[in-house]
């Protein structure tokens, strides 16, 4: 119980750093916000009166602290306030983009893991043999290129010379196909890798041949004893692949120009429309943090002798 | 170790020799010769500006390889002293320091860098800003981790009892003991920061043109994919290979330590 409160804590803490981080960053982001805030809503020279009411509307004028917590107070209530330069709702739009989002990072995991399980329990039968090297040169291959360069090359190769599938825009359900493939290879390039050396080092627990001379079965051991062994390193890292899946989501939906939370994200960093901004980062970071903790109270139930992972 | 001595060597190597070799100015516009195949003038052809797309790639390791290393190792000092304070300052230091890298880690790094790098304006100083910020927290762990084990050690204890200066014990226990797990982070981090600088560059958030940066390049290339596609092969290609290399030495220096730990 202790450990479930200390961890609530530090997901709180880690939120609330986030949102303190992110609005520090885009207080001091170069040029006069209430003057980008007027330029975007009329679209023409502004008289200074005019900035000065934006600034005050904005509550740019009550200083740095003042300005923070009437910015955090409406988030707390879900209230994701105004586009400063449409002046639309932020909330809906975000609502639409992931809509775009969410089946992309999905199915892309889906290939991930569907990819993954099979290379590396077939690469794991024989260590050292040519399927296991070739399954290692694939998942290091598929490591150091960058997500939008596979993308690219995807869509050369599908879309411009052969001509089978759409690249650009979400309109039918065929246009998931080449960003969800370019996703979900390189997250099956990550799994594999660490599925891998989670099972050889199942395999190499000194209690196998104990239950091997026993006469248990190979299947029984690899389901019972293997697996769980396996699945440890698996749950560690879910969280890193999560970020590793979101950070390819923003780079393929712009590649594709998929219309989800990456161009979202892009398109409000251009616009430097920052309330749009300041929300994607909230809800990327409650996102993660709950992932995290699920990731921390799942440990419990797995292993209950890691008890803290920092300590 | 040896093979993350040499595959630096290489690097430097390149961005330094990279330019002298090079056989034409690497931002030298030539309307004329926009778009050529490769042949014998231009090796690989040429881009939308008659530039020389093999120049600007040697130039571009310049951009891509030095500004990694410049990044992974600024990264390396920030993470090294964050470390050192969380381990050795005590546990209010240890609890603000800990609690910043979770933070930092729990957003995906890039779309950190993107939101940074984007919201100070494109450039390679807010790239360098950004890439670095959200990149120190890897290592502020391992530094923490061994350092909160060194405290106990009896041959630390025993140099504090005998009045060894901070420093020296930094330097004669500490510095022996970290160097081999940073350099393992360092590479992953160092490999990190090129993929980080192409996705950046590509997005348009990083090194400006007309400077060949590779991801700068790919955005460049990808325009013109339909009528020379090869255009955009050279710049990732160039990216996957440093980035390949980088971590498969990384890889044979993280398994030649633990298995020098098992024997120990």
């Amino acid at each position: 119980m202790r450990v479930i409160l200390s961890l609530l804590l530090r997901a709180a803490v880690v939120l609330a750093g986030t949102a303190l981080a992110t609005f520090t960053l885009l207080w001091h982001a170069p040029g006069d916000p209430a003057l980008a805030i007027a330029l975007a809503r009329f679209r023409s020279v502004v008289p200074d009166a005019v900035i000065e009411q934006v600034r005050v509307e904005a509550g740019f004028d009550a200083g740095f602290w003042p300005a923070f917590l009437s910015w955090l107070g409406p988030i707390l209530l879900g209230d994701f306030g105004q586009s400063s330069v449409t002046g639309r709702d932020v909330w809906p739009e975000l609502v639409t983009a992931m809509s775009y989002t969410f089946p992309l990072a999905l199915s892309g995991l889906a290939i991930g893991v569907a990819l993954s399980i099979p290379l590396a329990l077939l690469a794991t039968r024989h260590p050292g043999g040519w399927l296991d090297r070739f399954a290692v040169a694939l998942a290091s291959i598929g490591v150091a290129i960058p997500q939008f360069w596979l993308g690219l090359l995807l869509i050369l190769l599908f879309a411009v010379q052969l001509g089978w599938l759409p690249a650009m825009g979400a309109r039918t359900p065929t246009h998931l196909i080449l960003p969800a493939l370019t996703l979900g290879l390189t997250v099956s390039a990550s799994l594999t890798r660490i599925l891998r050396s989670g099972i050889l080092e199942a395999r190499g627990r000194p209690f196998l041949p104990a239950f091997r001379r026993r006469g248990v079965s190979e299947a029984h051991l690899t389901r019972n004893h293997i697996a769980p062994h396996a699945a440890i390193p698996v749950v560690t890292v879910f969280g890193l692949e999560l970020a590793f899946l979101l950070e390819g989501v923003v780079m393929v939906e712009v590649i594709f120009a998929r219309p989800g939370l990456g161009i979202f994200l892009v398109g409000a960093i251009e616009a430097r429309d920052f309330p749009k901004v300041q929300a994607v980062v909230i809800l990327a970071a409650l996102l993660f943090v709950t992932v995290n903790l699920l990731i921390d109270l799942l440990y419990q139930v797995i292993d209950p002798r890691i008890g803290d992972r920092d300590a | 170790m040896r093979s993350v001595i040499v595959l630096a060597g290489v690097f430097v190597a390149l961005a330094v020799c990279g330019p002298l070799v090079a056989p034409h100015d690497p931002t030298a516009i030539n309307i004329a010769q926009r778009l050529s195949p490769p042949g014998p003038d231009w090796i690989l052809g040429t881009d939308a500006l008659g530039r020389d797309i093999l120049s600007r790639l040697l130039h571009g390791a310049r951009w891509s390889l030095g500004l990694a290393f410049l990044i992974s190792v600024i990264g390396l000092c920030m993470g090294t002293l964050m470390g050192l304070l969380a381990a050795q300052g005590g546990k209010l230091a240890d609890w603000i320091v800990m609690r910043t890298t979770d933070t930092f880690l729990a957003f995906p790094d890039l779309v950190a860098a993107v939101v940074i790098a984007g919201v100070l304006g494109a450039g390679t100083g807010s790239l360098i800003f950004a890439l670095t910020v959200t990149g120190w927290m890897r290592y502020a762990r391992v530094v923490r981790g061994i350092g909160l084990s060194l405290q106990t050690r009896g041959y630390v204890v025993q140099a504090k009892l005998a009045g060894l200066s901070p420093l020296a014990i930094a330097r004669w226990h500490y510095l022996p003991a970290l160097m081999p797990s940073l350099t393992v982070v360092w590479t992953g981090m160092f490999a990190r920061a090129i993929l980080g600088i192409s996705a950046l560059g590509f997005l348009g958030f990083g090194v400006q043109p007309p400077m060949p940066e590779w991801g700068t390049m790919l955005l460049d290339a990808r325009i013109h994919m339909r009528s020379t596609p090869l255009q955009m092969i050279w710049p990732g290609l160039a990216v996957v290979i440093c980035v390949l290399a980088i971590n498969l030495a990384g890889d044979a220096l993280r398994d030649r330590l633990a298995g020098q730990e098992e024997q120990a």
